[in-house]
């Protein structure tokens, strides 16, 4: 009997050739297919399949890798290593699960929402305010994004002496969760903290925006000890990290205008504070010159009224001198008698005529 | 700290509590002329700081695509 060329391996050593291959040709792969008998081992391990219509492969993860919550019936992309085990079964050993497809977007999305709404994640109480203009911010964006070029832009734009710090990261797939929870975590052990941590990035298709609806990444935002600020995507686009990030701004260039206020407005008010102020002395001249006037004016009409009294006590005198006078008697028909009421003597009496020299002829006592 | 060295926030309070006095008792006319140079000089200052300052921005040296 002629001998075989084909090698012989051991069991183990066949495995472990399988493997190799597997790792040779398929380091990783990415497998799309829908969840089924998903369940969870002793709140660390995670078991589940994954198929189609006609295939189905078994996937192990731990639970720290379950960065979006899953469940069966979900349409998933897993990122994953092939690997036959010691006991012959084939699996894949996953890194990572992201939902696949608008529908499986929003129920992961709406699973995790409930979860941490519950955990008083999303609460208004948390909020806190932003420095009204900060003088060194922290941004976590991708340099390259249009959002961040908007953003830089309009913050150049109305305002100037910031320190900016850029964390650039990627914003966009698998390992962008991460890598923002990183720069987190670099601003928040900074010896002297930045006043609050932007995080930049332009609008996209819901899957381009999922990295915003990690559970980790909500997580730490959640727990940045620097308040935070979000501009992420357009307006109508609203991820998990919208919700948990003190404050969120509709787009990249809005959280720009949150951020600082626009020098020229600022110019604008000074210039119209220091315009209102001259009216205001000029008002004020005013008044104390109406004050005065009125005053001036006062003090002439009491010196009119006083000199117009005296003027009549002084006619009134007059008049009363003018009744005194012995020529008015007189020219009312009385007489002025001078010399002795004596029977006999020699009077003198004075008429308003005439002077006239009589002798008393008798006096009677009336 | 010397007026130079003010940041715009302090010489914005700066100008506010001027334009406040205005409007204060304390106000009399003597003074009005000298308090409203200062605050033209003053405005002039924030207004010039605004236009001229620059924002100091620097892309961090940490690499944040390592893994951990």
């Amino acid at each position: 009997m002629a001998k075989s060329l084909n090698p012989i391996f051991s069991v183990s050593d066949f495995i472990a050739v399988v493997n190799q291959t597997f790792e040779y040709a398929y380091p990783t792969v990415e497998i799309e297919g829908e969840v089924a008998s998903f369940k969870v081992n002793q709140s660390k391990f995670i078991f589940f399949d994954i198929k189609d219509k006609t295939g189905s492969i078994g996937c192990f993860m731990t639970v720290w890798q379950l960065r979006v919550p899953i469940e069966d019936g979900m349409k998933v992309i897993v990122s994953a290593v092939p690997k036959l085990t010691q006991w012959g079964k084939f699996s894949l050993t996953v890194k990572s699960v992201r939902p696949s497809g608008e529908g499986a977007l929003k129920k992961s999305f709406e699973l995790l929402k409930t979860k941490l709404g519950a955990e008083g994640l999303f609460a208004v109480e948390r909020k806190r305010q932003l420095p009204t203009i900060p003088q060194h911010i922290a941004v976590i964006s991708s340099t390259q994004a249009a959002g961040y070029a908007d953003f830089i832009k309009i913050l150049n734009d109305r305002w100037g002496g910031i320190k900016v710090d850029i964390a650039h990261v990627q914003v966009q797939g698998v390992s962008a969760p991460d890598q923002m929870i990183k720069a987190i975590d670099y601003f928040n052990q900074l010896e002297k903290l930045p006043e609050v941590v932007v995080i930049i990035r332009g609008g996209g298709s819901a899957d381009d925006l999922a990295a915003f609806n990690d559970e980790l990444l909500v997580r730490a935002i959640a727990a940045s000890r620097i308040p935070t600020l979000l501009g992420v995507g357009h307006e109508t686009d609203e991820s998990l990290s919208d919700l948990v990030a003190d404050v969120r701004a509709a787009t990249p260039s809005n959280a720009a205008q949150i951020l600082v206020p626009d020098k020229e407005e600022v110019v604008r008010a000074v210039n119209s504070q220091i315009s209102s102020l001259l009216p205001r002395i000029t008002q004020i001249v005013d008044q104390q010159r109406q004050a005065i006037r009125l005053m001036l004016n006062s003090a002439v009409d009491s010196i009119e009224r006083t000199i117009d009294e005296r003027l009549r006590k002084i006619s009134s005198m007059k008049s009363l001198l003018v009744q005194l006078d012995p020529e008015t008697v007189l020219a009312r028909g009385y007489a002025l008698i001078r010399g002795s009421v004596k029977v006999g003597s020699l009077i003198q009496i004075e008429t308003n005529k005439d002077i006239i020299k009589a002798e008393v002829k008798n006096v009677t006592k009336k | 700290m010397s007026l130079k060295n003010k940041s715009i926030q302090e010489k914005t309070a700066d100008l506010t509590k001027l334009v406040e006095w205005f409007d204060s008792e304390e106000f009399t006319l003597e003074t009005a002329l000298d308090k409203f140079k200062q605050a033209e000089e003053l405005a002039a200052e924030i207004e010039t700081d605004l236009m001229s300052l620059k924002n100091e921005i620097k892309v961090v040296k940490q690499k944040f695509d390592k893994e951990a």
